[in-house]
């Protein structure tokens, strides 16, 4: 049977980069708000791990040092990796959201953002909730997103 | 000191959107002893509806050929469905479906008597018809 591997490791070292950089710098923010840029920062490492595979930043972590060193180990699943993608993707415009609200002064707006991705982030790094997931099988299902072959990787 | 409180919103946020969600999940548990309509062929045998579409890749590779390769070995009076969500979304709307692949098992009267959210083997699936009534070979 031919099967689409897909390591999930990948995706949890992405949340938990996630996770950590948003709590820490907010914990940060609370004292220093200039720390609140480092929101564009994650925007932009979200939305280039969407477009590209070359600039994932988690997967190259993962897959230079985190895999060979064992620290992390795979969780290579048979998966369609199109609505973590899309997941990814949301998370990515909910970071770009808050960039523009931190660029906007409204660093309350902006960290509300940011938590709520954290949160999803937990909610998937803990209990395999993919809340992005989920929304892309209800876009597909109602017709707003189109239907394309996405390759594994 | 106001930004104190973007945690509390941002994960009562999230709470409630998990909530609705778990709502959702569990509308599509209930289905479980219902017939939602009459797809299979009544007083025959089990039937298994197997709800797919385009974009899912695990679908095509790993389900459809664990249902191929479970058809080939069992009663060719059960009927296994393929359903194109984007084709039929009504009928995935009526079944709650809400991921691919999902495979539903009917029995002989068209009740859901089990939901498979994501892949599910041909030995879970061979399991399941039996449950659902399938006769087992001696």
């Amino acid at each position: 049977m031919a099967t689409v591997p897909f390591d999930r490791s990948v995706l949890k070292v992405n949340q938990a980069i996630l996770m950590t950089v948003i709590v820490a710098g907010y914990a940060v923010g609370l004292v220093w708000h200039p720390i609140a840029w480092v929101l564009p920062v994650l925007a932009v490492m979200m939305l280039a791990a969407v477009a590209t595979p070359s600039c994932n930043l988690p997967r190259i972590l993962y897959l230079r040092w985190l895999k060979p060193l064992r620290l992390v180990q795979p969780r290579v699943v048979q998966e369609d990796p199109a609505p973590h993608r899309f997941a990814q993707l949301v998370g990515g415009v909910f970071l770009a959201a808050a960039s523009v609200f931190v660029v906007t002064g409204l660093l309350l707006v902006a960290w509300v953002l940011a938590w709520i991705v954290a949160a999803l982030a937990f909610l998937n790094f803990a209990f395999n909730i993919c809340v992005g997931c989920i929304m892309y099988a209800q876009l597909v299902r109602i017709g707003l997103l189109p239907l394309s072959h996405e390759p594994a990787r | 000191m106001i930004l104190l409180l973007a945690p509390l919103i941002a994960i009562a946020a999230v709470a409630g959107a998990a909530l609705l969600l778990r709502v959702q999940r569990s509308g599509q548990r209930e289905l479980v002893g219902s017939v939602v309509e009459h797809v299979a062929r009544p007083g025959r045998l089990p039937s298994i509806l197997y709800f797919t579409g385009e974009a899912c890749t695990i679908c095509h590779t790993a389900q459809r050929p664990a249902l191929r390769t479970l058809a080939a070995g069992i009663d060719s009076g059960i009927e296994i469905r393929e359903i194109d969500i984007a084709v039929e979304p009504e009928l995935a709307r009526r079944y709650r479906v809400m991921s691919l692949p999902t495979t539903i098992v009917l029995d002989a009267g068209g009740e859901v008597t089990h939901i498979n959210v994501g892949f599910a083997s041909g030995e879970v699936l061979r399991r399941q018809l039996v449950d659902a009534g399938m006769p087992v070979a001696a």
